[in-house]
C-alpha cells in the first residue's frame, strides 16, 4: 500500500519534473510544467471516462487492463464484483432452499405486515385457504379470508390463541388460524387443517351422548323395580342390605348418565345466551337454603359484595354454584367454613367459593377439570361425587367466556374463582325484575 | 417541498380511505357468505335453530350496508373522486345493494329451513338443493374473490356460471312439479323447496351483477345487458 502510494506520487512528480526539464531547455519552465500537468490531467480524465463508460455498458471485460494506479483500481473493482456475485449466488441458493422448505410445510404460512397485507405465502396456504401466491401479494389478508370470525380475530389484536374457521376451499373442512407476531411489526399467519381433529372430537362427543342416552332406558327399568322391591315388606332380612346398595348404585348411575348427557350438550353448544339475566346473589342464597337444617356439613357463609348481574343461562350458572358448593362441603370438615363470594370491579366480576378443607396438592390442580379425574384413586366415591362436576363447571364457564381459577394450600383450604369478563356483566344499577314491568 | 409532502399525505389518506372502504365491502361479503353457507346447512341438516339464527342475523348485513353507504357519500362529498376512484365508489354503492339483497335471500332461506325442518324430510335430504346451494355459494365466493383481486377473468367466469345455476333451478322446478302431481300431499313441502331454489337462483343473479360491476370498475366498460362472451372476446383483442 505504502509502496504503491510512493510509486504514484513519485511518478507524478517525475512527470512534472520532466516537463520542467524540457521547458528549461527552451527557457520556459512554467509552460513546461503546465503542459506536463495538462497531459497528466488529460490522461486521468480519459481513464475516468473509460471507467464510467464500462460501468454504464456493464462491459466489465474492458476493465481488465489499465495503466498505473488505474490498473490497481480496476483489479480491486473486479475482485469485489466477483466476490459480491458469489455472495449473491449463495444467498439466492439459500433463499431457494428456504422457499422450498416453506413450500414443503404441511401448514399454511403467510407473512403479513402490520396492516395485515400479504407479503409472502407458501403453497399450503394456497391449497388450504385459496390464497394465490403471486396475485394476492399486497392484498389485505381478510379480503381473501373473509370469514367474519377471522376478521374479528384480526381486529381484536389479541393473538395468544388461534381461531377455528370453516375452510373456504373445501366443503365441511375446518382450519385453525393463528397469528404469531415476530420482528418489529411483522406477523406470521399459520393455517392448519383441523378437519380430521374436529371430526374425531365430534365422533367422541356423539358416542358419549348416544351411549348415555341408550343406557338411560334400561337404567330406568332397573331402578324402578328396585324402588318397588325396597318398599316390599316381606323381603327376607338378609336381602335388605344388598337391595339398599343396589338402589344407591342405581341412582348414582342415573346421576352419571344425566351429567354425561349434560356435558355433551354443553360441548356441542356455542356461546351461552345473552338475553337472559342471572341474579347470582339470589342463586347463592337459594343454594344455601337448599342445605338448611343439615348439621353434618360445615358452616356456609355468603358475601354478596356487588349488585352486578350476569348475562347468561340461569340453569347453567346454578349448576356451577351447586357443583362448587357441594365439592367444598364434601372436602371440608364439619367444624370448617365455606364462603361464597360475588364481587365485581372494572375488569369484570368474580364468583368464588372458598373452603377451609383438606386442600389439593398443586400437581393435581391442572387435571381437576378432567372427566372422572380423582385426586386419590384409592378413595371410593361413597361421598356422592360423580367425577363430572368440575368438567361441567369448566364447560359452562367456557360458554360464558369466563375463566376458572383454582388456588389451594394442602391442609388449609382451597379457593375456586370464576372470573367473568365485563362484556357479560350487567352494570350495578338495579334491574327491573322481569314480569313486574308496567306494560 | 412542504407542499409536496402535504399533497402526498392527503392522497395517502385518501388511498387508505378507499382501501378501507373496499375492505368493508369484503367484510360484508364475508358475512353474507357465512349467512348463506349457514342457511344451506340448515336446509340440508334440517336444523331449525340454525335457520332461525340466520334469519335473526340479517340485521348485521343491513347495518354494514348503511355504514358503507354513508362512507361512500362522505367520500363523494369531501374528495370529489375522479376516473378510477369514482368508478370504484359507484361500483361499491351498487355492489352493497346486491350484497344486501343476497343477505335478504339468505334470511328467507334460513326461515324456510326452519319451516322445512318440521316437515317430513325426503330420503335424499334435499340433495338437489344442496347441490344448487353449494354451486351458488361457490359462485358468491368466486365473486368476492374477483372483487378482492379486481380479477376480470374470474368475473367473466362467474357470469357464465350463472347459466348453469339457471339450468339447475329449472331442473328442480320440473322435479317439484312431478312430485306434486304424484301426490298432492307433497305440495306444501315442494312449494317451500321451490321458494328456496328461487332464492338461490336470485343469489346467482346478484353475484353475476356484482361481477359486472367488477368489470366496470377495472375496465370502465359497462357490460350489463350485453352479451358477455362477445365482449370478452372484444376485450382480448
Amino acid at each position: 500500500m505504502q509502496k504503491l502510494r510512493q510509486k504514484v506520487i513519485l511518478g507524478h512528480l517525475a512527470l512534472l519534473a520532466g516537463g520542467a526539464l524540457v521547458g528549461s531547455l527552451y527557457d520556459q519552465v512554467l509552460i513546461g510544467l503546465l503542459v506536463a500537468a495538462l497531459l497528466g490531467l488529460g490522461w486521468h480524465v480519459r481513464q475516468l471516462l473509460r471507467f464510467e463508460q464500462a460501468l454504464r455498458d456493464r462491459h466489465f471485460g474492458s476493465l481488465r487492463y489499465g495503466d498505473g494506479i488505474w490498473s490497481q483500481l480496476y483489479s480491486r473493482f473486479n475482485y469485489q464484483r466477483s466476490q459480491s456475485k458469489q455472495y449473491k449466488k449463495s444467498y439466492r441458493q439459500l433463499l431457494k432452499e428456504v422457499r422450498k422448505s416453506t413450500n414443503a410445510m404441511p401448514d399454511g404460512g403467510i407473512i403479513l405486515n402490520r396492516d395485515f397485507e400479504i407479503v409472502l405465502c407458501n403453497k399450503a396456504a394456497q391449497r388450504l385457504a385459496g390464497f394465490r401466491r403471486h396475485q394476492d401479494r399486497g392484498h389485505r389478508v381478510d379480503n381473501i379470508l373473509r370469514d367474519p370470525a377471522f376478521g374479528n380475530y384480526l381486529n381484536a389484536g389479541v393473538f395468544d390463541k388461534g381461531i377455528e374457521i370453516r375452510s373456504p376451499t373445501r366443503e365441511g373442512g375446518w382450519l385453525l388460524c393463528r397469528i404469531v407476531p415476530y420482528g418489529a411489526d411483522q406477523l406470521l399467519l399459520l393455517i392448519q387443517d383441523i378437519t380430521e381433529r374436529r371430526r374425531l372430537a365430534a365422533m367422541r362427543r356423539d358416542f358419549v351422548a348416544n351411549a348415555s342416552h341408550e343406557l338411560r332406558s334400561p337404567l330406568t327399568v332397573v331402578s324402578g323395580y328396585l324402588d318397588t322391591l325396597a318398599e316390599e315388606e316381606d323381603i327376607p332380612a338378609h336381602w335388605q342390605k344388598p337391595l339398599m346398595q343396589m338402589k344407591t348404585q342405581a341412582s348414582r348411575m342415573n346421576k352419571i348418565v344425566a351429567e354425561l348427557l349434560e356435558l355433551s350438550r354443553l360441548e356441542g353448544a356455542g356461546a351461552a345466551p345473552t338475553d337472559e339475566i342471572v341474579d347470582i346473589c339470589g342463586l347463592l342464597a337459594a343454594a344455601k337454603k337448599s342445605l338448611a337444617g343439615r348439621n353434618d356439613i360445615p358452616k356456609i357463609d355468603i358475601q354478596c359484595n356487588s349488585r352486578a348481574q350476569l348475562h347468561g343461562s340461569t340453569a347453567e350458572i346454578e349448576s356451577v354454584i351447586v357443583n362448587l358448593m357441594s365439592n367444598a362441603i364434601r372436602h371440608t370438615p364439619v367444624e370448617g367454613q365455606v364462603t361464597m363470594t360475588w364481587a365485581s370491579d372494572r375488569d369484570g366480576a368474580n364468583l368464588s367459593v372458598t373452603d377451609t378443607g383438606i386442600g389439593i396438592e398443586p400437581e393435581h390442580i391442572p387435571r381437576l377439570t378432567e372427566r372422572f379425574f380423582r385426586v386419590d384413586p384409592g378413595r371410593s366415591r361413597d361421598d356422592g361425587g360423580v367425577g363430572l362436576g368440575l368438567a361441567i363447571v369448566k364447560h359452562v364457564l367456557e360458554r360464558h367466556e369466563a375463566k376458572l381459577q383454582i388456588e389451594s394450600v394442602p391442609g388449609s383450604g382451597s379457593r375456586f374463582a370464576c372470573h367473568f369478563p365485563p362484556g357479560r356483566i350487567v352494570a350495578a344499577e338495579p334491574v327491573p325484575i322481569a314480569g313486574s314491568s308496567s306494560i | 417541498m412542504e407542499a409536496g409532502d402535504i399533497t402526498d399525505h392527503i392522497s395517502r389518506r385518501f388511498n387508505k380511505d378507499l382501501e378501507d372502504l373496499r375492505s368493508a365491502v369484503l367484510t360484508m361479503g364475508g358475512l353474507v357468505e357465512t349467512q348463506l353457507s349457514k342457511a344451506i346447512a340448515a336446509i340440508v341438516k334440517g336444523d331449525s335453530a340454525l335457520g332461525l339464527e340466520v334469519a335473526n342475523d340479517d340485521y348485521k348485513v343491513n347495518a354494514l350496508e348503511v355504514n358503507i353507504d354513508e362512507e361512500c357519500s362522505r367520500i363523494l362529498a369531501t374528495r370529489a373522486p375522479a376516473a378510477g376512484d369514482l368508478r370504484l365508489i359507484v361500483a361499491i354503492i351498487k355492489t352493497i345493494t346486491d350484497l344486501e339483497r343476497i343477505g335478504d335471500e339468505a334470511e328467507k332461506i334460513g326461515f324456510l329451513a326452519s319451516q322445512l325442518a318440521v316437515m317430513d324430510r325426503p330420503s335424499d335430504s334435499y340433495r338437489e338443493l344442496k347441490n344448487l346451494g353449494n354451486h351458488v355459494l361457490q359462485m358468491l365466493h368466486d365473486t368476492m374473490n374477483a372483487f378482492a383481486r379486481l380479477d376480470v377473468k374470474a368475473s367473466i367466469a362467474v357470469v357464465r356460471e350463472d347459466e348453469e345455476v339457471d339450468a339447475e333451478y329449472d331442473a328442480i322446478n320440473r322435479q317439484g312439479i312431478t312430485f306434486m302431481m304424484e301426490d298432492p300431499q307433497n305440495i306444501k313441502r315442494v312449494m317451500n323447496v321451490t321458494w328456496v331454489a328461487r332464492a338461490l337462483e336470485r343469489i346467482g343473479d346478484h353475484s353475476k351483477n356484482i361481477c359486472e360491476y367488477v368489470i366496470y370498475m377495472v375496465e370502465g366498460r359497462n357490460v350489463r345487458h350485453t352479451d358477455i362472451i362477445k365482449s370478452a372476446i372484444h376485450s382480448s383483442d
